[in-house]
């Protein structure tokens, strides 16, 4: 039986040594613009007290959430979750009003000056389709990134969150279901990448709370006002020379 | 303030009624209905594009059936920025190309309010509220549409505007450019949206007003409502044609006289070139 793919990573915090071969490789197969990326390696510095250290990197990037809030943000959906469940971003319809750059909890989108469109990871949509891994996750020297359907119980992924702890980074207030799971992510790190609440630009906030009001009041008016006339016409009557 | 139109009686009406007074120019008419065509296409596909729950203002299914329809989101923005460019070409072009003889006549004629539009102003609301107010004589125009006419003009230079920066975006030298372009080019619109209800009612239900709906494609209305309902355009009016029937009158007389002189002339000829023979 063929179920839906939900495609998801997992990502084992102990097996990273920040190398940031991931974040190359992305940069390599997209073409990202120098001073962007479409996934990070975070170095959370040195932990515990000697001899007792321990040195974590957490490295991410788009979540490809269940309910992703930038897709929400998006006005005509020029980002859109594909039916595997990949979150991605048509450049040909995108007009890079970047919305849903502050929509993202994560940061994971920036604005792509060089195409003028939203950018950030597709999952390697492309490769996934031929069977391949994404770049990052191929190229992964420790182990730490994985890749897979979420919905097949056989899948690498699904085995890792089977058989170990993992969190995923949501907080109480906000949770639009990310697919990135992470294991052995120490807790005393957590609030350094806890999501942040998603939000729109000023002119997005004006739109929605100030100018679709304003216009639906007063369309709304003329249209019942006209409704009103139009009834008293047809109660009326016309007379023979009208 | 300029005087009330007397009562008239049955005869004057009926031959008033029969009396065609031109209101438009082939270049408006025209031009008033390619513009109704592109609001007709370009509103509801322009609509269908806002599919995000922040901004959208119809229901899904209008959305999904206008997207599947055109074939996608991409076959549905290029369809609504090729047109939406025509739709500037085509007004620019009148614009420019008809300015002395169309434009500059047209706004500064029209859209100029006097003290009788504020008059006007005062006495609608009562009336529309049932009140017996008596509405001062207006020109081509009435005052609610010489209101309505700074709305339109306001709006379609920002729709123009804010529609070419979200179609080239990518010249645009900073993103917040793009960010504001949207929520104005959708207050523009839903101002001219607003004012449209009342002009479509007006122009094509209301009965008073059938008269003014069917000027829009003869270009003429008849004398009896543009009597009652725009005084001062019809006073204007029958002055221009008198000037203008002196004005031919004048012409053909002189044509005349100039042909009975050529005929002198051939007939003095023709007697010198039988004297000469």
């Amino acid at each position: 039986m063929a179920t839906k793919k939900k495609y998801g990573f997992v990502i084992d915090v102990r097996r990273c040594i920040g190398c940031n071969a991931c974040t190359v490789a992305c940069k390599e197969q997209w073409k990202v613009p120098v001073g962007h990326s479409r996934n990070w390696v975070l170095d959370m510095g040195i932990q515990g007290s000697f001899p007792d250290l321990t040195q974590t990197f957490i490295t991410g990037q788009c979540m490809h959430c269940d309910d992703p809030p930038c897709v929400a943000a998006c006005p005509s959906e020029a980002t859109y979750k594909r039916e595997d469940g990949l979150v991605v971003i048509d450049e040909d319809t995108c007009i890079g009003c970047g919305y849903c750059i502050p929509a993202c909890l994560y940061d994971a989108r920036f604005y792509n000056e060089e195409k003028g469109v939203a950018d950030k990871c597709n999952g390697c949509f492309d490769r996934v389709e031929e069977g391949e891994l994404p770049a990052c996750v191929a190229t992964c020297v420790g182990g730490a990134r994985m890749f897979g359907d979420l919905n097949d119980p056989d899948s690498q992924v699904s085995r890792m969150i089977r058989e170990n702890q993992t969190v995923r980074l949501v907080t109480d207030e906000t949770n639009p279901g990310p697919n990135v799971y992470y294991i052995g992510l120490p807790e005393e790190l957590y609030s350094e990448v806890a999501p942040h609440p998603s939000e729109l630009p000023a002119a997005g906030k004006v739109w929605k709370k100030g100018v679709i009001p304003v216009v639906g009041l007063a369309v709304g008016a003329t249209v019942i006002g006209q409704a009103i006339a139009f009834g008293a016409q047809l109660l009326k009557g016309e007379s023979i020379d009208e | 303030m300029s005087s009330a139109p007397r009562v008239l009686s049955l005869e004057e009406r009926k031959r008033l009624k029969n009396v065609r007074i031109k209101k438009h120019n082939l270049a408006n008419i025209l031009l008033h209905w390619f513009n109704v065509a592109s609001w007709f296409v370009l509103l509801p596909t322009g609509l269908a594009i806002l599919i995000s729950p922040h901004f959208r203002v119809v229901s899904l299914h209008f959305n999904n059936i206008l997207r599947s329809m055109f074939g996608g989101l991409f076959n549905l923005l290029y369809f609504h920025q090729t047109w939406g460019l025509i739709w500037i070409f085509v007004i620019l072009f009148n614009v420019i190309l008809g300015f002395r003889k169309y434009f500059v006549p047209f706004s500064s004629r029209n859209m100029m309010m006097d003290r009788d539009d504020i008059e006007w102003f005062k006495m609608k609301p009562l009336q529309v509220l049932g009140f017996k107010a008596e509405l001062p004589p207006q020109g081509a125009y009435n005052a609610g549409q010489k209101a309505y006419s700074y709305v339109v003009f306001l709006g379609i230079i920002t729709i123009m505007i804010t529609g070419l920066i979200m179609t080239f975006p990518e010249y645009m030298p900073a993103r917040w450019i793009v960010q504001w372009a949207l929520p104005l080019h959708f207050l523009a619109v839903g101002g001219v949206v607003a004012g449209l209800v009342v002009h479509v009612y007006m122009g094509a239900i209301f009965p008073e007003e059938k008269s003014a709906f069917f000027s829009m494609f003869t270009g003429n209305v008849d004398g009896l409502y543009a009597y009652s309902h725009h005084y001062k355009f019809f006073k204007q009016k029958v002055a221009e044609i008198e000037e203008w029937e002196k004005e031919e009158k004048r012409k053909i007389a002189e044509e005349m006289l100039l042909q009975r002189e050529r005929e002198e002339r051939e007939k003095r000829q023709e007697a010198n070139k039988e004297i000469e023979s």
